[in-house]
């Protein structure tokens, strides 16, 4: 029975099997919403109205000309907050319209300003008036009869949804007050709070449009509208996440606006876009493909910068899945992808392409771990001669990168930065500038100055926008805020100010929810901060379980953090084997800065078998690793070990010589952790230079020992801070020891008082005083 | 209803025969005329009733006497497209008929106004809004009756109807369950139930009722399914049952046959069909398809004109004229008539693949894609549609990009070797050969359809140097190239039977290899070698025979570094 009545229907707008969806060459139609927009200008050139609301009114234009259709109520609201008067005339045109005949619309169509006849006034044929006005009134005259009569009906349905029909024909008005109210109830349903101080200054047509949004059955919306809209949401997908609608939302819209228009390609481009946001790899590839489906037949117009479009679209097709694949790791895939990429570009000459394709080659080579330094230069050359401002510094910016891990001297770095940066600012690339302070921030960090790099993240963070769409305005959603923000995480954390990074951590969490691209940053950034924290306070079994959940993020992070835990719990024979495997997994991967730290970890391990002369060459290796890559708090951290080693091999004078080179960048830079234990360290080192005895044996030299005490009071304080127990009570036990050789017995007492009481409160039995840094 | 009498086994066709033309004389009086056509098709062929047999026309009511003369006027407005006309002269009317033609043409009233409207919307943006204005009153009111319980069968059925217009699925599943446990003689419920159906499990846990008719209905479901032996057994039980001279029952074997590329048996019965029923416009599309395949160009054009002459505005006769062009190279013309269906019908699904194969044909690829695209969004399940977007992309060089869309074809139809075939030819140009080895011996394992596949594998064997996989594909080959008897334009058994004497040459088996060599002579392109294999192998036989005088020669015939000296080398040791 399904046949009889199928569809009859014949598309006007198909010749030579391919949709035209403009036949006209018109891009506007006319809906009742345009038309109550009509109004609105009519009665602006036609009306007196002050000053103030003038101005206010024509910053209203042209929002409302091209954006989506709003209701009769948003319109008239909006309309009512810069004018009340001009509002109360439209509402009365549009009631005289909708209530009357037919002939009411005609009328008011044929009483229109003519742009042609009005030279004075705004509705001139070349203002943006005049041209809405010319377009509205030629897409009305195109309008066949049936088409007339439907758009009156459609009026009449559009006015009566906001005012009911008087049901006894009682011709009134509804009070002005009465749709106020409506509106507010609207209004405070889903509009977030920070949105509106933001967008108010704006206009506040932008507040009402994203409510519009957020409704879910919505009329089809027009060409331009559409365009608009996908703009937008690609704009806030890119910079600005949590502003655009939420992934479902999204979905549901696009696929609302593919049922009405579906060779809309953009809005499947869009769509993987979202599914990308969602991880979704089987839609967002079947979106991409379909795109591309799509954009091949429309290329055949558009025949931009003067070759044919259609293989160009292809190019970027195979380029696009290739970085499809890269997103979600299947490096292969993007590996093949990218191949067919190159030959298609190679074989059309199109060195724009072949430049894109290039500086993907190298982050796909980056990302599988392999050097690809040689090919980055080449990128970075290729793209100087080809003037691609923005490959070229990314490229460089990636070779600052690898530059730095292969430990390229500062002065390089930075000169290279530096470079990037006015080519930034010539072309405003702002996204680059952003990526750049970040960079700059890590690199920092990197070298172990930490001034330094806190005041890279702050310039990022005070930074505002420099994108022309929201100029200004303060933002921060992009991976290089999220970078700065985890840096800026750590070295509060660094600071024992625990209270500020969990601010921090709360901020990141809202700007980067966990199921977006960037999450990853601030989870792992947020593991590592606990665990320090709970080694620091010596829980361990606490720690133990992070363990998983940083190995999960970062391979080899977790397996150092697993192999400290196991050193906490004196598993000497596991951590050895566990920190084995990743020295040499680490040197194969060329990381320096974890070689270096596992160095040292290891040569804790021999301490802890008094095997103090074999730590030696290691901490020495470590060292000069550690002075050739320019990593500051790493060397001073390694000549606190070397001190530490010279001090138990019995030449304490040795050890306070090599304690001093490192004191001043430790006390400079150094977390309050390292401060603690240099100084604990010191006083050590002073102690036993003075010839101090434990069983208080022997003559000290007063001097020092004095020195000594004021030492362990400044690393008592440190440790404090960090409620870091266990070190607080070899504090205090050497303190008590040093007071009572110097026959200040109170003190002693108090001191031996106080480490009495962390004793029972730790419970575990003191390691030996000797065994640890 | 008296007619629901069980009938399970088809014992008595007379039985059967009664219970059509009483349906026939419902639906006709109803207006529902596809389902009169189909119960009629199945009654002509049956054999007549005596007259004394002949069923009794349903009983006469009070209510139908008072109904009468406006049911007359409404019907025969009805009948001339005037709906609303109908529809004003039947309200108030209380027997059910009048009742369901009252609500039937205010349904199709609201259908007719939504294709008018398509023509002049307000904008291409509002194209997909237009809907039937009247569905939703009719929803509410049919609903209200159907809790009543004051719906028949047949007004339970165009509830349904208007439930699934409103893509409210699951409820129109369960009405049309209802209203064929009212009237299971009503095919048309039946059809739109099979639209909903969309997998086995769904079709197993509905209870239907025991009638004949839902042989007929399983039937169709698996042709649906793609089961095609199912429905096959279900047809010729059937067939044997009594129903053998069914047009209806032919064309949809025919239709099974030609799904699961039986291509023979389907061309005999569609010229049964042909025989029986020579103007039928219905399928022949299919058939045109079959005799496009089988390139028989005089038949196909004998069907082109003679169904032009019966109809030339139906989108079967422009399908089958489009196909008449394509054979004859007239690519141009083929897609004009392939556009003149789509206007006919945009919905025609195989229309929009056609097309999409004849823009290949003119090289205007970016046509082709959007035809494709087009299919697919039809029909997501289009494994041609997919298919071809994937040969669009490999002629334009783009194998990995084109993977895509063959594994999308390739999931839908598994046990499709041409798919499988595809898909490792791109993954051979990726040089991912251990897949492309993959794809090639399953294409040839759920067998191979165009006899490629072992011959690929064996080659891209032979490139990997593993001369003893390749031997055993190329013999497979061969076995498989003869046991099926007529001889392919592209066979090369030339080429096997040329690397095989060679392998058997180079292990030694000679007389295996004088064979291959003899048989290769069959073949003009390796005559030649096959002369000089066969040269070589008499002169290593008599080196053999004769032990020579020189000391090496036994040495290097039994060493192995023979069986490593390529057959170039060994074609240079020929005087």
């Amino acid at each position: 029975m399904a046949s009889v009545h199928e569809n009859l229907y014949f598309n006007p707008m198909m010749t030579n099997g391919v949709v035209h969806a403009n036949v006209f060459g018109i891009k506007d139609w006319v809906t009742p919403y345009k038309i109550s927009v009509l109004a609105l200008l009519y009665d602006m050139t036609a009306s007196k109205i002050t000053l103030p609301e003038r101005r206010r009114l024509n910053k209203l234009i042209l929002p409302l000309q091209q954006g989506p259709d709003l209701t009769l109520g948003q319109f008239l609201k909006t309309v009512e907050e810069c004018c009340p008067q001009t509002a109360y005339a439209v509402k009365l045109r549009m009631h005289e319209m909708a209530d009357g005949e037919l002939k009411d619309m005609e009328y008011f169509f044929s009483t229109l300003p003519t742009p042609f006849t009005a030279f004075d006034s705004e509705a001139y044929k070349t203002s943006v008036v005049g041209l809405f006005m010319r377009h509205m009134l030629l897409a009305y005259n195109k309008l066949s009869f049936s088409q007339v009569y439907k758009l009156y009906k459609s009026l009449q349905h559009y006015y009566h949804s906001h005012f009911p029909k008087p049901i006894d024909g009682q011709v009134s008005l509804p009070a002005l007050a009465a749709d106020d109210s409506e509106m507010d109830l609207t209004s405070t349903e889903d509009t977030v709070g920070d949105r509106i101080d933001k967008e108010e200054s704006d206009s506040p047509l932008h507040e009402s449009e994203l409510r519009n949004d957020n409704t879910p059955s919505r009329g089809p919306l027009s060409q331009k509208q559409a365009e608009y809209f996908l703009a937008r949401q690609a704009y806030l997908l890119k910079n600005d996440e949590n502003k655009a609608l939420k992934p479902a939302a999204l979905q549901e819209e696009l696929n609302n606006m593919l049922k009405f228009n579906p060779d809309f390609a953009e809005a499947h481009y869009l769509n993987y876009l979202n599914s990308m946001r969602v991880q979704d790899i089987f839609l967002s590839a079947h979106s991409l493909l379909h795109y591309f489906d799509r954009l091949i037949l429309s290329g055949n117009e558009g025949k931009s910068n003067g070759d044919e479009g259609y293989g160009r679209s292809l190019r970027y097709a195979a380029l696009n899945l290739a970085s499809l694949h890269c997103r979600f790791g299947h490096y292969q895939q993007a590996d093949m992808a990218l191949q067919e990429a190159i030959r298609i570009a190679q074989e059309s000459n199109d060195h724009v392409c072949l430049q894109h394709c290039l500086s993907w080659l190298y982050t796909l080579e980056q990302m599988r771990g392999s050097d690809s330094t040689v090919l980055t230069e080449d990128s970075v050359k290729m793209a100087a001669h080809f003037c691609l401002p923005y490959l070229a510094s990314l490229g460089i910016q990636s070779l600052v990168q690898q530059g730095a891990t292969q430990g390229k001297t500062a002065h390089k770095l930075m000169d290279a930065l530096k470079d990037t940066d006015i080519l930034h600012w010539k072309h405003s690339l702002s996204e680059l500038i952003e990526i750049s302070l970040a960079q700059t921030t890590s690199i920092w960090r990197m070298y172990g100055k930490s001034t330094m790099a806190l005041q890279q993240a702050q310039l990022l963070l005070n930074m505002s926008s420099l994108e022309p769409v929201n100029f200004g305005v303060q933002q921060n959603n992009t991976e290089a805020f999220a970078v700065a923000l985890c840096h800026l995480a750590e070295l509060h954390a660094e600071q024992g100010l625990y209270s500020a990074v969990s601010e921090i951590l709360l901020h990141l969490k809202e700007q980067f929810p966990p199921h977006s691209q960037h999450a990853k940053l601030w989870m792992l950034c947020d593991l590592k901060i606990q665990f320090d924290r709970h080694m620091h306070e010596g829980k361990y079994h606490l720690a133990e379980p992070l363990v998983t959940a940083i190995s999960a993020l970062n391979k080899t992070e977790g397996l150092y953090r697993k192999a400290q835990v196991l050193k906490a719990l004196n598993r000497s024979t596991e951590a050895y084997s566990v920190l084995q495997r990743l020295q040499t997994h680490c040197e194969k991967t060329k990381c320096t800065e974890v070689v270096i730290r596992v160095m040292l970890s290891t040569a804790e391990l021999h301490w802890e078998s008094s095997g103090f002369s074999t730590a030696l060459p290691l901490l020495l290796q470590a060292l000069a690793l550690a002075r050739q890559h320019h990593l500051q708090s790493l060397a001073s951290e390694t000549l606190l070990h070397l001190a530490f080693t010279q001090l138990m091999l019995g030449v304490p004078q040795q050890a306070l010589t090599v304690l001093h080179e490192a004191i001043e960048p430790v006390l400079a830079h150094g977390g309050v952790m390292d401060k603690g234990r240099a100084l604990l360290l010191t006083a050590r080192c002073q102690m036993a230079v003075a010839g101090f005895r434990p069983n208080g044996q022997g003559q000290a030299d007063l001097h020092l020992a004095v020195l000594a005490a004021d030492t362990l009071n400044e690393a008592a304080a440190y440790f404090s801070k960090l409620n870091c127990k266990e070190r607080l009570r070899d504090v205090h036990y050497l303190q008590a020891q040093l007071h009572r050789s110097l026959g200040q017995t109170s003190q002693s007492n108090k001191s031996a008082m106080l480490f009495r009481l962390l004793d029972q409160e730790l419970q575990s039995p003191a390691p030996p005083v000797s065994m640890r840094l | 209803m008296k007619m629901a009498a069980l009938c399970a086994e088809f014992g008595d066709l007379a039985q059967i025969k009664k219970q059509l033309i009483s349906v026939i004389s419902l639906c006709k009086e109803r207006g529902l005329l596809h389902s009169a056509k189909w119960a009629s098709e199945l009654a002509f062929s049956l054999d007549p009733l005596p007259k004394d047999k002949l069923p009794a026309s349903p009983p006469f009511t009070e209510e139908d006497a008072q109904d009468l003369d406006a049911l007359t006027l409404a019907k025969s407005y009805f009948d001339l497209k005037e709906y609303d006309r109908a529809a004003y002269f039947l309200k108030g009317c209380c027997s059910q008929k009048a009742y369901f033609l009252y609500m039937y043409s205010r349904y199709l009233s609201g259908e007719k106004k939504k294709d008018d409207e398509t023509v002049d919307s307000l904008g291409p943006l509002e194209k997909g809004q237009v809907r039937n204005e009247a569905l939703r009153e009719l929803r509410v009111e049919l609903s209200k009756k159907h809790i009543a319980g004051e719906l028949d069968g047949f007004t339970l059925y165009l509830y349904g109807v208007v439930l699934r217009k409103l893509d409210l699925l699951k409820e129109a599943v369960e009405v049309f369950v209802e209203a064929i446990h009212a009237l299971p003689l009503h095919w048309g419920a039946w059809l739109e139930l099979s639209n909903l159906v969309t997998n086995i499990e769904m079709l197993k846990s509905l209870s239907l009722p025991d009638c004949w008719i839902k042989d007929f209905f399983m039937a169709h479901m698996y042709t649906e399914l793609q089961m095609i032996k199912e429905a096959l057994q279900k047809y010729q039980n059937l067939m044997e049952a009594g129903f053998s001279k069914s047009t209806y029952i032919i064309s949809q074997i025919a239709v099974a046959y030609h799904n699961i590329r039986d291509i023979d048996q389907a061309l005999a019965l569609f010229n049964e069909l042909r025989e029986q029923d020579p103007f039928r416009i219905d399928n022949m599309d299919t058939f045109s398809n079959l005799l496009y395949v089988k390139s028989m160009k005089p038949e196909l054009s004998y069907l082109a004109h003679n169904l032009v002459e019966i109809d030339k505005y139906r989108v079967e006769t422009c399908c089958v004229i489009g196909n008449y062009y394509s054979l004859r190279s007239q690519h141009e013309k083929a897609a004009l008539y392939f556009q003149r269906a789509l206007k006919l019908n945009p919905r025609c699904l195989g229309a929009w693949t056609l097309m999409g194969h004849e823009y290949m044909e003119m090289k205007n690829t970016s046509a082709a894609i959007q035809a494709y695209r087009h299919a697919i969004e039809v029909n997501k399940r289009d494994y041609r549609a997919w298919y071809g977007l994937g040969q669009t992309y490999e002629i334009l060089k783009m194998p990995f990009y084109c993977l895509y869309y063959y594994r999308k074809a390739h999931q839908l139809r598994p046990n499709d070797s041409r798919m499988l075939v595809a898909l490792g030819e791109s993954y051979e140009k990726l040089s991912q050969q251990l897949e492309a080895k993959k794809c090639y011996w399953r294409a040839y394992s759920v067998g191979d359809v165009e006899k490629m596949a072992l011959l690929k594998l064996a080659k891209l064997h032979e490139q990997l140097n593993e001369y003893d996989d390749a031997a055993q594909c190329y013999m497979l080959y061969i076995q498989d190239i003869f046991s099926c008897g007529e001889q392919l334009e592209h066979a090369e058994v030339s080429t096997a039977l040329r690397y095989l004497g060679q392998y058997y040459f180079k292990n030694k088996l000679y007389d295996e290899a004088s064979l291959c060599a003899q048989r290769c002579c069959d073949y003009n392109d390796a005559r030649e070698e096959g002369k000089a294999l066969l040269r070589q192998i008499s002169l290593v036989r008599d080196q053999i025979e004769t032990p020579s005088a020189d000391l090496f020669a036994p040495l290097s015939n039994n060493n192995t570094p023979v069986r490593r000296v390529s057959p170039l080398n060994l074609i240079s040791f020929t005087p």
